[in-house]
């Protein structure tokens, strides 16, 4: 009887709750997208902010500590290949000079074995790393001192965004007459008088190499002052084959995060310095807060409204049933079972619109992460019962009225005179 | 009559109104909160990006001639192009002065540091903490690295900017033997034949190579290097609009009018020139690794809360729309009633819709201040300062109530027309 008397009712007014349950729905999709964005933000921000390239940067361990088996360089200070970066006298190595990772004592190398065991990690926290190897080498056409910087251009592209080229990247290897391919620093392509394609010589201790430029380097950083080339070139040139001065990690997350993956590489490595780019590493946190809490108050802001909205829909939904009510009293009907259809058309409304909400809310809170992110994201699928709870509170807290009328005496309302008066 | 129509429905069923305008409340204040965080956001957001430290470097233009070379220049410190520490108020007075947040001055000098350790060779960088700059005017600006490099830490407590105290480098405290607990320290510090003693104050931390250095006063700097009223390079903390196509162009190439408006947008380019040109002697450069990924960073997060706030609005315009052909169904019997009497069937319609407008204002209205009022909100509680309320949106958000409650109504308001009365007032 319940059952059937719910059937007709829900034909009957169909009308009015398909515009009920659109109500339900299009809230319920907007805050399960929001939801679901928000509790995937914090992998979307901690990859988006690895546009800002290496936050970590992984050093020789102090001479003190090193392994005295390790290949050493020559003593005599003319052979000396890889000096000091921020010499005491460099007046320009301090503050801008070096970019954020180039460290001081990276006349230090260590074994590239180092560098293997990092690219050999599989961890999904390290978006990026790349090897470097620093050599003073001297330009023989403008006999001037430039340092060359050994990389793995494969590894490192990804990690400077920012950079901008003029002409390509170097492919890697070396062209007809075994010039290797170098990015040039945009200061050092200046002072060459070169363009992408010139070629020029630089020295470094006896060694001599040829490197052609494939492309001109802008960074607005200490890049501009540098020449990059492969890093077998870079060792050869400084007569190290097998030492690298620093890699640079971009670990994915913030503080914690970024604590639990030094802490790994420093268990794994262990005659190695692992340290934070506190530059970053604290701005990106900083400003991943902020993010994160505009997010979350304008979901709760969309959160609140939205509830709201369908509190007062399910109101008015439930005060045009005052007539049905009054009808159901005269002939004979509890007031509670008549409440409790009333519920159950409400609940039913709500069960359907937080479905409908949520079907329609996953691809769409897809969608903005594709468009905002460049990926999509996952269903979160604790979203659903969040979603759902708050739309049955909100349908039941707007249905609550009803039960004020369960005391309407029929007489008045079915003469009419509940209908527009009280 | 038609006015008196409107408000006696309106007071003699107040329950059902009060209903149908809270929905277009709660509706317009999801969509004027929204947007008025949307519209604000790009521009607060940029301001936060101050804390990844300064985005324009300033060198002497003689200098980047003959190449810096990452760290490894070996010329004597009295070698190499200087710039004026009197040129730097200049900075608060060019077209973007506003947007210039702070700079900050660096000298550095090489030292030996006199102390019970025995000699120590390093360097002394003088800079500003917190300086004040005398502008135009008789005002004053306060800057130094603690406005630019925000991320510095320091134990003990910062060297005060016109006195003999400096802060040391992590790394040299631990040379030193120094540690928090033996603050403050005298030493002596020498540079050729002069000497000063220095009272150290705190151990600074910052990642690059300061940690190895002594850090204080410009003053201090300029003192023991003998060379008055002088810095080697500077850095400008600037608040900066993210580069977009327009941006990007080299302002070599453009007309004249282009150039124009390139010079008055604060792009980190054009105020990068502008800086260039306040200080003879220099060249400014934009640290792209800021600028660039700050531009790629804002986007994506712009484009997240444009998305949101967009769905945002299609929610609260189908909860109106929906509210809307709601209330328009209601009124069957009253429009039957209406027709009997002889009403005519535009009238009618008409009559509906104003009614439906007048609630499409009147809550749309209520709406946009209950929305401006909770955006303020938010932006105290995330950023601070609570955000400014753009009178813009009013007639954006009321013209699209309107249309929207139109639109709902148009179905239920076309069978209203062609309603038979008879069986409706039957009851049938």
């Amino acid at each position: 009887m319940f059952w059937r008397i719910l059937g007709r009712e829900l034909k009957a007014s169909r009308t009015r709750l398909g515009l009920a349950l659109l109500v339900v729905a299009s809230g319920a999709a907007v805050v399960s997208a929001a939801a679901n964005l928000e509790f995937n933000i914090d992998g979307k921000l901690a990859r988006t902010f690895r546009v800002f390239g290496a936050n970590v940067v992984v050093t020789p361990s102090g001479p003190e500590t090193r392994d005295p088996q390790a290949p050493r360089r020559k003593e005599s200070g003319q052979a000396t290949k890889v000096r000091r970066l921020g010499h005491p006298e460099d007046s320009l190595g301090f503050r801008g000079s070096m970019a954020p990772g180039d460290r001081p004592e990276s006349e230090a190398v260590m074994p590239a074995a180092a560098w293997q065991a990092i690219a050999a990690r599989h961890d999904p926290r390290i978006a990026g790393a790349a090897p470097y190897l620093y050599v003073a080498a001297h330009l023989d056409r403008v006999q001037t001192e430039v340092i060359v910087a050994g990389t793995d251009f494969a590894r490192a592209r990804p990690m400077n965004s920012w950079w901008k080229i003029t002409g390509r990247w170097p492919a890697g290897g070396r062209g007809r007459d075994r010039a290797a391919e170098a990015l040039v620093g945009s200061d050092v392509a200046r002072i060459l008088g070169l363009g992408p394609g010139g070629r020029f010589r630089v020295t470094c201790g006896g060694k001599t190499d040829t490197l052609v430029a494939s492309g001109v380097l802008t960074a607005g950083g200490p890049e501009d002052n540098q020449i990059f080339v492969d890093l077998g070139t870079a060792q050869q040139l400084a007569g190290l084959p097998n030492e690298i001065s620093l890699v640079q990690l971009s670990v994915a997350g913030f503080s914690g995060n970024i604590r639990a993956e030094m802490r790994a590489l420093g268990t794994a490595l262990p005659s190695v310095r692992v340290e934070p780019i506190p530059e970053f590493t604290q701005a990106e946190a900083a400003l991943a807060a902020k993010i994160q809490l505009l997010l979350e108050a304008t979901v709760g802001l969309i959160l609140a409204l939205t509830a709201l909205g369908v509190l007062a829909s399910m109101a008015a939904l439930a005060s045009d049933r005052r007539h049905d009510v009054g009808v159901m009293k005269a002939i004979g009907g509890a007031t509670r079972r008549i409440v409790r259809l009333f519920l159950a058309e409400v609940g039913m409304l709500a069960a359907a619109g937080s479905l409908a909400g949520c079907a329609l809310g996953f691809p769409l809170s897809n969608w903005i992460s594709e468009r905002a992110f460049g990926s999509g994201t996952a269903v979160q699928w604790e979203v659903v019962p969040l979603v759902a709870a708050l739309m049955f509170g909100a349908a039941l807290g707007g249905a609550l009225p009803l039960r004020l009328l369960g005391r309407v005496r029929p007489a008045v309302i079915l003469r009419g005179e509940g209908w527009n008066s009280q | 009559m038609f006015a008196r129509i409107i408000l006696e429905s309106v007071r003699r069923n107040p329950r059902r109104k009060l209903l149908a305008s809270i929905v277009l409340v709660l509706a317009t204040a999801v969509a004027a909160a929204t947007l008025t965080v949307a519209l604000d956001e790009g521009n607060r957001l940029a301001r936060e990006f101050e804390s990844f430290g300064a985005n324009i470097e300033v060198r002497p233009l003689a200098d980047t001639v003959p190449l810096e070379i990452g760290g490894l220049d070996t010329r004597p410190v009295r070698r190499g192009a200087y710039l004026e520490e009197a040129d730097l108020s200049r900075l608060k007075e060019i077209f973007w002065r506003n947007n210039i947040e702070g700079f900050a001055p660096f000298l550095p000098v090489p030292v030996t540091i006199e102390g019970r350790a025995g000699p120590i060779d390093t360097t002394l960088l003088g800079t500003w903490h917190r300086h004040e700059v005398a502008l135009e005017g008789g005002n004053a600006f306060v800057t130094g690295v603690e406005a630019t490099d925000p991320w510095w830490r320091v134990q003990g407590r910062w060297f005060a900017d016109r006195a003999g105290e400096c802060v040391v480098g992590q790394r040299l405290a631990e040379r030193l033997g120094l540690g928090p607990g033996s603050l403050p320290r005298r030493v002596v510090l020498r540079s050729g034949s002069r000497q000063v003693p220095v009272q150290i104050t705190g151990i600074v931390s910052t990642g690059g190579s300061e940690d190895d250095a002594l850090t204080g006063p410009l003053e201090l700097a300029q003192e023991l290097g003998n060379l008055p009223g002088k810095y080697r390079s500077a850095v400008v903390t600037a608040w900066t609009k993210p580069e977009d196509a327009f941006g990007r162009e080299d302002p070599k190439q453009m007309t004249p009018a282009e150039y124009d408006r390139w010079y008055c947008s604060p792009y980190a380019a054009s105020i990068a020139e502008q800086v260039q040109q306040a200080l003879p002697g220099s060249s400014a450069r934009v640290v792209r690794r800021v600028e660039e990924s700050e531009g790629q960073v804002l986007g994506r997060v712009s484009a997240l809360f444009w998305l949101i706030t967009l769905g945002a609005l299609a929610a609260a315009v189908l909860g109106i729309g929906a509210m809307a052909a709601s209330s328009a169904i209601e009124r069957r019997s009253e429009v039957a009633l209406m027709k009997a009497l002889g009403a005519n069937s535009g009238l009618l319609a008409w009559f509906f819709l104003a009614e439906q407008l007048a609630i499409a204002l009147g809550g749309g209205a209520a709406g946009f201040g209950l929305g401006t009022l909770l955006a303020r909100e938010l932006g105290r509680l995330v950023f601070g300062t609570a955000s400014t309320a753009q009178p813009i949106l009013l007639p954006v958000v009321l013209a699209v109530a309107a249309a929207v409650v139109t639109a709902g109504s148009l179905g239920p308001l076309g069978r209203m027309v062609r309603l038979d009365p008879a069986p409706v007032l039957r009851g049938e």
